[in-house]
């Protein structure tokens, strides 16, 4: 198959920056907002503020697995190579989400539950989906056939995201130290108002993330392909 | 106010630096790996 993509980086301004950009300024300011502006919560105190980061990296690593999802189904109906990078990418940024929302949430568990694990649904379900996608991206690195990988990656993504309903749902399946979900009309305008800024600042950063390891992965495939065949 | 957590600030310290670690490592590393181009 012939490359379809450069082997290094082109110059010129790839789309993505402006969206990480605006994603670093709004970082900044979410995070001022939610250290110094919202009000400490009315039971957890100031030990709250670790929501407005903990709530938007779970939920934006679930998106990120999503995107993942898509991107593997994608390759296999249409066998597009841009699609397997896809979920190369969105992978590797979700784990990298996924380990941050645990250990967010054990620093949050250690104040308010008292304990920095507890093996909870929610913490179960959510260690097992890093697990699970870790394990997609070992599988990934250890097939060298180009096609092969392609296909056992989306096969082992999807796999790995059966997972994803049980972790977003297991707080109402079971019973669990984890809160359910919370609605913008039980939490204060304020607090509702910086954990948006917060999750909008993870998506435009996460778009980025996502953009630029696809440009890796495909840099990476034309680099892995055999040259095209010379005209006779 | 009663049945409220006092204090907990190194938690939330700890939580901020953990995120600006997180997403700060990660972008350096992808820009290691790709450059800025396209």
């Amino acid at each position: 198959m012939q490359a379809t993509a450069p082997t290094s980086p082109r110059p010129g301004f790839a789309w993505e920056h402006a969206v990480g950009a605006l994603g670093i300024v709004l970082f900044v300011v979410g995070q001022y907002l939610g250290l110094f502006y919202a009000p400490p919560e009315r039971m957890m105190g100031d030990v709250g503020r670790i929501l407005y980061v903990h709530v938007p990296a779970a939920w934006l690593a679930l998106v990120t697995f999503t995107i993942a999802f898509g991107a593997a189904l994608g390759h296999l109906f249409t066998g597009r190579k841009g699609f397997d990078w896809a979920t190369e990418a969105a992978c590797e940024t979700g784990v990298m989400l996924n380990a941050l929302l645990l250990l967010l949430g054990s620093l949050f568990a250690r104040p308010t539950w008292g304990v920095y694990w507890n093996w909870d649904p929610r913490l179960t379900s959510s260690a097992i989906m890093l697990l699970t996608f870790v394990g997609v991206l070992l599988l990934r690195s250890a097939l060298r056939d180009p096609d092969r990988r392609a296909t056992w990656t989306s096969v082992s993504t999807i796999l790995a995201y059966v997972n994803i309903p049980v972790t977003y749902l297991s707080v109402r399946w079971w019973r669990s130290l984890h809160q359910v979900q919370s609605s913008p009309q039980t939490v204060a305008d304020t607090m509702v108002l910086v954990l948006r800024l917060n999750a909008f600042a993870f998506l435009f950063l996460t778009i980025w993330f996502i953009a630029r390891r696809w440009r890796i992965a495909a840099r990476r495939a034309a680099a892995d392909a055999p040259p095209p065949l010379e005209a006779a | 106010m009663s049945g409220q957590i006092v204090g907990g600030w190194e938690f939330v310290w700890a939580s901020y630096g953990a995120t600006w670690i997180f997403l700060g490592g990660y972008a350096v590393s992808l820009v290691v790996r790709g450059g800025w181009g396209r």
